[in-house]
């Protein structure tokens, strides 16, 4: 999502800016009241590591960007 | 004199000697392995059983201590609905401050606002993810991190971190929670690092009604 050029601006609807959470497993997005945990690497503590529900229900691998820990 | 390079042998650094993990039998797993699992499985015994790599235990009771340690002590909730995890997780408890439930988990504790007994933690350790069940669906649907012991046959659905140990033998889980709870008070800085536990593993373990 880029900035809107003016004239499209004028034109389109309002469009807000806001920042969803990145599911740190599949990188899709992360709906507003979706069953998804955020925590922080349990290793370093330093990135936040959010999963959504379908990798987490599935146990699927998230990696830290900070220090490389590889969970769950 | 020119240098000359010699191997050494290395002491290996674990919390408790290998000898003392293996004979408690924490690596000892199932005839079942998951795929889930195979990160953490060593071999397979010849008589089916699947063994556990002590190492990644070691290497993972570090890891969820700090992770712990992060947290307020009584925002901790440790979930034993079998038998012989009840003793080592009320010792845990006793000795970190984190709340422990043991027995069967009433539905809704975690998710039923309703609940006359509701508790709202910041984290989970569950004990064994199929037996608490109940306790990691409801961590799912209030969003907080679940940490598991996990033997060779667990899955890791709705497990954040796993620990992988043997999750059914009274002597195993004494030793798991044991290390736990003693590199949780080291990571808060309420144990020098150069000392163990005041209580003796013992005490963690669960009675035996009979001889064994
Ligand atoms: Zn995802
Ligand atoms: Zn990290």
């Amino acid at each position: 999502m880029g900035p809107l050029s003016d004239a499209s601006a004028a034109r389109g609807p309002l469009l807000l800016t806001v920042s969803m959470p990145v599911c740190t497993s599949c990188n899709r997005l992360i709906q507003p009241g979706a069953r998804a945990v955020k925590f922080n690497c349990p290793n370093c503590g330093e990135m936040t590591i959010w999963r959504c529900p379908k990798c987490r229900k599935f146990g699927r691998q998230y990696k830290c960007l900070k220090c490389g820990f590889v969970g769950p | 004199m020119s240098e000359r390079e010699v191997e050494v042998a290395v002491e290996e650094e674990l919390l408790l000697p290998r000898e003392t993990l293996l004979s408690a039998g924490v690596h000892i797993g199932t005839r079942i392995k998951t795929k889930d699992m195979e990160l953490f499985t060593y071999r397979v015994r010849p008589d089916g059983l699947f063994v556990l790599d002590v190492k990644k235990t070691d290497e993972r009771i570090r890891t969820a201590a700090k992770f712990l340690s992060r947290f307020e002590p009584s925002k901790i909730v440790v979930v034993a609905s079998r038998l012989y995890g009840q003793q080592p997780v009320r010792k845990f408890c006793e000795l970190t401050g984190a709340i422990p439930i043991e027995g069967r988990f009433a539905p809704g504790l975690f998710s039923n606002p309703l609940h006359p007994e509701r508790i709202e933690p910041d984290v989970v350790i569950v004990t064994d993810p199929r037996a608490d069940k109940q306790a990691v669906e409801e961590a799912a649907a209030v969003g907080i991190p679940v940490i598991a012991l996990c033997s060779t046959d667990n899955e890791f659905s709705g497990v954040d971190l796993v620990i992988p140990t043997n999750n059914k033998g009274r002597r195993s889980l004494a030793a798991v929670y044991w290390l736990l709870a003693q590199q949780v008070l080291k990571e808060r800085g309420e144990l020098a690092l150069d000392q163990s536990l005041s209580v003796p593993l013992e005490e963690f373990e669960a009675k035996l009604e009979s001889k064994e």
